[in-house]
């Protein structure tokens, strides 16, 4: 019988045993009798001689071999019996361990699937990126043409919003431009119908039609899964395309953390953009480039196989730039990146908090360990009893370690199935929480091997940290000394001292997790409550998208212009105003400038903010003006170009009050020599104000006339709305109504100023909460661990406090004393987690906002903190000793 | 037959025993207690297996597919576990015998030469 069998056929086999047994007995018996014994001798002599039959039957299971699995099904059943019998203990420790464990999870699961995840694509490992930043259809198109010979293909693509709407409030869907061979290439099949193909990317597309692909989840929630999508008309930006094919549920594009709606052809843009098509821009920076390795090309190989043509690649596709950047244009070596977990975009951005905030769960996660340890000590202690008779009638000591370890691994495990729960339900709200209004999040959070394995591997982990120590204390009890006392004598003293060093241990991992949550969580509240320089509360951002067709370039700051005015008649809008960019949305326009007379620096600080802006700007935004004037209609094209600059500007390029700096003239572009441009006459300077993000203060703006900027055609301009009362949101309605009126075409993106502040902020809102939350656990830890140690050394040492007490001592002593032994703990906890502290502060540095990575506050603040939870944690067992009756211990002896 | 005394495991190493009772089992399938009274027999009384140590030996050579067991009739009118050698099993057997033999020679050899001068 194979061992398998065995292992099922025990039952049989005990049968069979014992019949083989008997029948052997039997025969012995036989035989006495035969020899002359009587019937009852010869029984008792064959028993006798046979030797105990349970001893040989033990050591016949023992040569089965399963014995160990028979063992193994003992202990568990035994231990979830024990544990039954004690649910609080039990419910604590599971409660914590979930907690702990699906926190590792949930944030080990986000970083499986931002950054370790391949790609749901063929071969992902045979994918390698163009790093170090976007790149230009020219550059592309150049690589595409050489793609066979120098590798096994090559795909580009750019990310991108369009509108599914012909005009009015959007409706926005996350789209992508991709080659005509990127679906071939990456090896994405269509679930339903066909992907592109290069006879889809000609310019202006197919000559059937442009074709569009979308991604399943765009099929279910716009076409309501419809079976005959293939062949359907999508309209983007008014552009009419035809739904060719839908690709399968696991695709979500090449960019981990978004999802693609829809992806058309590279060669349709000119459809969308028209004459300001970026198809042929030599410096507009817009794709991602990724190549597939040839079967045993390295990326080494094909780094150098791609450098090798370079000379030629930037030759074709020199850019308009001044001798010194096309110098350097032409000597950009090209890099390489694996790409098989996708593009870098977000995990980049998410890195660093995703790996502190794995550490943060991880401290939480020992200090829950060592809560249950500690827990796990006590009632060893209290199991003495039924230890020692085990050890008495006859276990070894490792089986009592084994026993007991089984029922760790049973806490552990019922711990991390819990936890998987939880880590599902924190990651899908925790990547919630990283959705903004200018991207979702969107990550593929199923349950992958490396996901549970990971839990696995905690789970066990866990269980030995906390549970190894009791087990191996456990199997050293003396049984005869056990037996004897019950539980009275100062014996156990060792068991109590090793609950010390564990809670020291808590409260200095709850300091180190406390300090950073101050630190993060200060952080979070001066960005969110800095002065911008503006007023967040009252405005709203109407984001204009003037590139439709029917609007020629040169009619769009009329319209744009028509609809403000138009804006501004609706009740309850106090004051509207254009602008090319709006301030902390994260986008940016700047340049050289020149400033006749005034401070020079190295060309890179000579580089200013920019933005175009229309009379009542500054007061729409509630920006103080300091001297001179704001921009009036007469500032407009054909007039003297002018400009308005922040105080910031002044104090670095002028150096002098304000009032002086009204009158200079300063030229946008550089020095003279690189362009013609005129110089501008400043005629007034605002207040600083924030530009991209609050992180990077007020920086040096310059502030140009709508009119006269280069910005006057663009094909976005931002209307940006000041109510008079109430929230922003409330006007969407009325102002959607006004402005469709004006011009149905023009698509309209409502957006609070309040909401783009926020997701400037989100990466530091999300650290804050997270280490929040995670903080106070810990101290809730901490507490309760106290809490324990001091209750039970008060239990264990009742006799000698009331021997104290009946000695004279009153109860404020012996207060005193319970308070002392907390301090203590308390104080050497707080010492090692501040020098940890100090330590581990230096790596977060990049994420702290306003203060220092070691700021003395916090520092401080912490420790009081901590102070006060062990303060309360002793309060109560300190009352319980205080109010201990000498008699009654006296007579319990 | 004179009753063992000791109740603890056989005197004889567990290696031995196996070989020991692969040929006893080689002369034809027996029951345990035909083995060991046959393990009796042809020692003439010196090898006392304790029935102790005989069964888990047994089970043990079943498991690793020395031994073949099979209930069947026997001549009490009860059912019976026979063993008998398995291919494995005597090849096995055929093994241990030829390292004890070489053994038992070699250990012949040093008792005999100690006894003389050297």
């Amino acid at each position: 019988m194979t061992w398998w069998s065995r292992l099922l056929r025990g039952n049989r086999l005990e049968r069979d045993l014992d019949r083989e047994l008997r029948d052997h007995l039997e025969r012995h018996v036989a035989d006495l009798i035969r020899d002359g014994m009587s019937e009852a001798d010869a029984r008792r002599n064959a028993a006798l001689t046979f030797g105990g039959v349970e001893r040989v039957k033990e050591d016949c299971r023992d040569a089965r071999g399963t014995r160990w699995v028979d063992d193994l099904v003992q202990d568990i059943r035994y231990g979830v019996r024990v544990l039954r019998k004690a649910p609080v203990f039990t419910s604590v420790a599971i409660l914590s361990l979930a907690l702990g464990i699906g926190a590792n999870t949930a944030i080990f699961s986000l970083v499986n699937s931002l950054l370790i995840r391949a790609l749901p694509v063929r071969a992902p490992e045979r994918l390698a990126i163009l790093e170090h930043g976007s790149w230009t259809n020219p550059i592309w198109e150049q690589i595409r043409a050489r793609q066979s010979t120098l590798f096994d293909g090559a795909v580009a693509w750019g990310n991108d919003s369009f509108d599914l709407a012909a005009g009015g409030p959007t409706q926005r869907v996350d789209g992508m431009w991709v080659s005509g061979g990127f679906f071939e290439v990456l090896g994405v099949p269509a679930m339903l119908g066909r992907t592109l193909n290069p006879e889809d990317d000609r310019r202006g597309g197919a000559p059937t039609g442009p074709a569009a692909v979308i991604s399943y989840r765009f099929w279910q929630r716009h076409f309501s899964g419809a079976a005959d999508v293939v062949g359907r008309p999508l309209a983007l930006n008014g552009v009419g395309f035809t739904v060719v094919g839908v690709t399968g549920p696991d695709f979500l594009g090449p960019t981990i953390g978004r999802a693609y709606d829809v992806a058309v052809p590279l060669g349709t843009e000119p459809l969308l953009r028209g004459k300001e098509s970026w198809l042929d821009g030599r410096s507009t920076w817009w794709l991602d480039i990724v190549l597939r390795l040839k079967p045993n090309q390295s990326i080494d190989d094909a780094t150098l196989a791609l450098n090798a043509v370079r000379p030629q690649i930037r030759q074709a596709t020199l850019p308009d730039w001044s001798a010194d950047m096309l110098k350097q244009y032409l000597g950009d070596a090209f890099s390489l990146a694996s790409a098989t977990a996708g593009a870098p975009q977000y995990k980049n951005r998410y890195r660093e908090p995703l790996v502190i905030i794995m550490v943060t769960v991880s401290l939480v996660l020992l200090i829950a360990c060592a809560n249950i340890a500690n827990l796990m000590l006590a009632r060893a202690n209290g199991r003495r009893h039924e230890l020692s008779v085990r050890l008495a009638i006859g276990a070894s000591q490792r089986r009592i370690a084994r026993q007991l370890l089984t029922e760790s691994l049973l806490l552990a495990g019922a711990g991390a199935a819990l936890g998987l729960a939880f880590a599902r339900w924190g990651s899908q709200l925790l990547v919630q929480q990283l959705t903004t209004y200018e991207e979702t999040v969107s990550l593929d959070l199923s349950l992958d091997w490396r996901v549970l394995a990971f839990t696995v591997a905690v789970a066990v982990t866990t269980a030995l940290l906390f549970g190894v120590v009791p087990a191996l204390r456990a199997g050293r009890v003396q049984p005869t000394e056990a037996l004897k006392e019950q539980g009275r004598s100062v014996a156990g003293e060792r068991t109590r001292m090793l609950g010390q060093p564990l809670v020291v241990l808590q409260v200095a991992l709850s300091l180190v997790l406390v300090v950073g949550a101050g630190l993060f969580m200060r952080t979070f509240a001066t960005l969110a409550t800095l002065d911008l320089g503006f007023d967040r509360d009252p405005l709203l951002i109407v984001n204009l998208d003037l590139q439709r067709e029917g609007i020629a370039p040169d009619q769009r700051l009329p319209l744009a212009q028509r609809l403000k005015e138009t804006a501004r008649t609706v009740p309850g809008v106090a004051a509207a105003a254009l602008s090319n960019l709006t301030p902390v949305s994260g986008m940016g326009w700047n340049d050289g400038v020149d400033i006749p007379g005034g401070r020079r620096y190295s060309e890179r600080e000579m580089i200013v903010w920019l933005n175009g802006v229309t009379p009542g700007y500054f007061t729409t935004y509630g920006t103080k003006l300091l001297a001179g004037r704001d921009f009036a209609s007469t500032d407009r094209e054909g007039m003297a170009p002018v400009a308005i600059v922040n105080r910031a500007f002044a104090e670095k390029f002028i150096g002098g009050e304000p009032a002086k700096t009204v009158g200079r003239s300063v030229r946008i572009g550089g020095p003279p020599s690189t362009s013609p441009i005129a110089a501008r006459q400043i005629v007034g300077v605002v207040e600083s104000a924030a530009y991209r993000g609050p992180r990077d203060g007020t920086p040096p703006t310059v502030y140009l006339p709508l009119p006269q900027s280069e910005g006057k055609s663009w094909p976005v301009q931002c209307l940006t709305v000041r109510s008079s009362a109430g929230r922003p949101s409330l006007l969407v309605k009325s102002l959607t109504a006004a402005l469709t009126q004006v011009d149905r075409r023009v698509s309209l993106s409502f957006l609070p100023m309040v909401d783009q502040f926020n997701g400037n902020v989100v990466r530091e809102r999300i650290i804050a909460i997270i280490s929040g939350f995670f903080g106070a656990l810990a101290l809730l830890l901490a507490g309760i661990g106290l809490y324990g140690v001091t209750s039970y050394a008060v239990s264990r040492r009742r006799v000698e406090i009331g021997i104290r007490m009946a000695l004279g001592a009153d109860a404020h002593t012996v207060i005193r004393l319970v308070v002392r032994r907390v301090a203590i703990l308390v104080g050497l906890g707080v010492a090692i987690g501040a020098a940890l502290s100090f330590y581990v502060t230096k790596f977060v540095s990049a994420l702290v906002f306003g203060l220092e990575p070691r700021d003395p506050f916090t520092f401080v603040g912490a420790a009081v903190v901590l102070a006060a939870v062990g303060g309360l944690a002793a309060w109560l067992p300190a009352q319980r000793a205080s109010r201990i009756d000498p008699i009654e211990v006296l007579r319990e002896g | 037959m004179p009753a063992a005394k000791s109740d603890s495991r056989s005197d004889l190493p567990q290696g031995t025993l196996d070989m020991l009772v692969l040929k006893v089992v080689a002369l034809g399938p027996l029951h345990g207690y035909g083995i060991a009274q046959r393990l009796q027999q042809l020692s003439r009384d010196v090898v006392q297996v304790q029935q102790g140590s005989l069964y888990p030996a047994l089970h043990r050579l079943e498991n690793k597919g020395l031994l073949a067991a099979e209930w069947k009739d026997s001549d009490t009118g009860r059912e019976a576990k026979f063993y008998r050698l398995t291919r494995k099993g005597r090849a096995a057997m055929d093994v241990e015998e030829a390292n004890w033999r070489r053994l038992a020679e070699a250990i012949g050899l040093i008792l005999a030469t100690s006894d003389g001068a050297v």
